[in-house]
């Protein structure tokens, strides 16, 4: 059964169609990425989903069925931008906000410690929450976001403002949780972060959906017919290599080669002519493009065939 | 009804441990304190010690009897009688005394009198020889008689089921009900500030979406103004304490205060309007904040509730002239005007439970519908990010 089931959303703001006719669905204990460019709609269909805003038209289903408020313990929410209340000391505030999470005195106070703890935030836990660093901030957000354990977490740009090392610590925390059958949705415009951490994805722009699926058939599915190829020792530049047979054109890119392939040559007789050449292959592998060329590639045809 | 309770006793911290509470529940009694010593030390400058003269040449004081015992409050003057002016002009000049009177031969004819001072001598001084003039006035007189002439009138009005009366010698209690309504008004509007400033903060900084990813509308917007309300009756019980203490001190020293008293029923009166009073106007200062995209915008747009709360304040002299006329009985109908008209009226009239539970009721009515447009507000204030929200919004259709 999956975590999110959205069915044909719309929401308008004014003359604004924020989300038009949305569909997709969150499975269960995956890492779902929500992409789009800067008011897509993302942020819109998140608050959709949480119940924050009603749809215009379409029906959301969370966790089995419809928003309700016994629900709300079993989300975990952290939007883009702050989220903290800001004069009252960090301890006072992670332990208010879990207890609306239904958590007991008890049990809110010892969760709070252990995530200090392991947060690295223990010092700071009776410092006002703007007199912590962006970072610190963000760390606290994550924290209270998790601080119930939930079983659905939806999180709006999780790495902004976090250094390499905190990065890593949300991204190992996100991959736990994961492993412990936690949903996790997550907006970001970080493509490389999707790339490392997500199971599926959404592209929306609009507020229409251009791509959705699993992250792997979307890649192949933008991969073109190329391949990547590094030759070892003196050997022969990008020029030569589209003589091979089969190649139609060549292009260098950093250390290797992306080789265009005719459309009636697989690669594997590509691979053969090139092995025919006595070309020594360092790297041979199918050219797939970063979900950031994707991202840019879709949304300009959207722009184009809209134009 | 658990996280309505969390997010009640949370907003009561939050605004209570703030140092600007302190400030203002502080600077009401301090200010009061620093009138009343100030006032105390001008009476006290004035006061002196220095006995009264008087030549009487009527021989209405021949063998005086002695004037009656003042109140332990005020200072005895001693009254000294000399037998010529130039006497009395001489302690005059050298200051032994601080005025004298002469009582010319006509006196008991015509009751006229001359004061003669340097400085003017305190109202004391000139109360007690007025006592002891009427005292001596009177010595023909049966006792009983002389008492009660003594004592003079004191026109007591009482309601016709007997539960409050009110006498032209205890007029401070006329003025309780104006005194506490205007506490409470100031508490209302401080504390409902703090609720319109407290949510302008969530909305711009988010916290209301992680709110309500947790609590529903209702617990949230609910359980501020429940909190917000904690607020206001913690500053009113602290002015309210520190007045009584104030007045039981005060007793000890002005016959004033002695004749203070509050009655159970005005207590109840005072809950029953302000309370549904304070929902209304902290909903609705819930709801501005909601609606608009910074602080200072919403206490422009609070002006809108403040100026109707103190209307009955501007026709203070027709409500009070005329407690049950049309104006006083409409003002005490309209749900903004009703919290001072009602307690005002309270003071110079007798209010049937029935006008009391109809101007109750109709407050408590608007504090719902306030409740209802203050989550409304909150609704569409976020769906209106960095953008203000209309009347026509609010009260239109349903997003």
């Amino acid at each position: 059964m999956p975590s999110v089931e959205v069915s044909h959303i719309t929401k308008t703001f004014g003359p604004v169609k924020a989300v038009d006719d949305l569909s997709f669905q969150v499975e269960h204990g995956e890492i779902f990425g929500l992409l789009g460019p800067n008011g897509a709609g993302k942020t819109t269909a998140i608050r959709v989903i949480l119940d924050i805003f009603k749809p215009d038209q379409g029906q959301v289903s969370v966790l089995g069925g419809p928003m309700v408020e016994a629900k709300k313990n079993r989300i975990g929410y952290m939007p883009e931008e702050r989220g903290l209340y800001q004069d009252i000391p960090l301890e006072r505030c992670l332990v208010y906000l879990g207890s609306l999470k239904g958590l007991s005195p008890d049990q809110v106070r010892q969760q709070v410690g252990e995530y200090l703890e392991r947060f690295d935030l223990t010092a700071h836990r009776n410092s006002k929450v703007k007199e912590l660093s962006k970072g610190m901030q963000q760390k606290a957000q994550i924290i209270a976001t998790l601080l119930h354990r939930p079983e659905l977490v939806v999180i709006d740009e999780p790495f902004t403002g976090l250094d390499p090392v905190n990065t890593r610590m949300a991204k190992d925390l996100l991959q736990d949780l994961r492993a412990g059958g936690v949903t996790i949705m997550m907006s970001t415009h970080q493509m490389h972060q999707v790339e490392e951490l997500c199971d599926r994805i959404l592209l929306i722009h609009h507020g229409r959906a251009l791509l959705y699926g699993d992250l792997e058939s979307i890649r192949r599915r933008y991969s073109g017919h190329a391949v990547l190829v590094r030759a070892g020792g003196n050997q022969p530049h990008a020029a030569s290599l589209d003589a091979v047979p089969g190649v139609e054109k060549a292009e260098a890119q950093n250390a290797s080669v992306k080789l265009f392939l005719a459309s009636d040559t697989s690669p594997q007789e590509v691979l053969h002519n090139l092995l025919a050449r006595n070309v020594i292959l360092e790297r041979f592998e199918i050219a797939t493009p970063t979900l950031d060329e994707i991202f840019i590639r879709v949304v300009q045809d959207e722009g184009v065939q809209s134009a | 009804m658990h996280k309505f309770w969390r997010v009640s006793a949370y907003e009561y911290q939050r605004h209570v441990l703030r140092s600007r509470f302190l400030f203002v529940l502080l600077s009401v009694p301090g200010l009061i304190l620093v009138m009343a010593v100030v006032g105390l030390l001008i009476s006290q400058a004035h006061q002196s010690d220095r006995p009264l003269g008087y030549v009487d040449h009527s021989g209405l004081l021949a063998s005086p009897l002695p004037a009656p015992e003042l109140d332990s409050s005020n200072r005895r003057v001693p009254l000294l009688p000399f037998q010529t002016e130039a006497e009395a002009q001489t302690a005059l000049q050298s200051k032994e005394i601080q005025a004298y009177y002469v009582l010319p031969q006509d006196y008991r004819q015509t009751g006229h009198a001359d004061l003669v001072f340097i400085e003017s001598p305190s109202s004391d001084a000139e109360q007690e020889f007025a006592d002891f003039l009427r005292v001596n006035l009177m010595s023909g007189q049966p006792e009983p008689v002389a008492q009660r002439l003594i004592r003079g009138d004191n026109l007591t009005v009482s309601t016709p089921d007997g539960s409050r009366s009110m006498s032209q010698n205890d007029w401070f209690n006329i003025f309780t009900p104006f005194v506490t309504g205007l506490a409470f008004i100031i508490a209302i509007f401080t504390t409902s500030g703090y609720l319109l400033q407290a949510v302008v903060e969530e909305k711009e900084n988010r916290t209301i979406e992680i709110l309500l990813t947790s609590v529903s509308f209702f617990q949230m917007m609910g359980g501020k103004i429940i909190g917000i309300i904690g607020v206001g009756l913690t500053q009113i019980i602290v002015w309210i304490s520190v007045a009584v203490i104030g007045v039981l001190i005060g007793r000890n020293y002005f016959e004033l205060l002695r004749a203070v008293h509050i009655s159970p029923g005005f207590i109840g009166l005072m809950l029953a309007v302000m309370l549904p009073s304070f929902v209304l106007i902290a909903a609705l200062m819930a709801a501005v904040g909601a609606t608009v995209t910074e602080a200072r915008e919403g206490q422009q747009v609070t002006g809108l509730f403040t100026l109707p709360v103190m209307i009955p304040y501007w026709f203070s002299f027709q409500i009070m002239s005329n407690p049950n006329g049309p104006l006083a009985v409409a003002l005490s109908y309209f749900p903004l005007t009703a919290p001072v008209a009602v307690t005002m009226r309270a003071g110079f009239t007798y209010l049937a439970p029935g006008e009391i539970l109809l101007s109750v009721g109709i407050l408590s009515l608007s504090a719902l519908g306030a409740l209802w447009l203050a989550g409304r507000a909150l609704r569409l204030g976020l769906l209106s990010y960095g953008q203000r929200v209309n009347l026509r919004e609010l009260v239109g259709r349903s997003k």
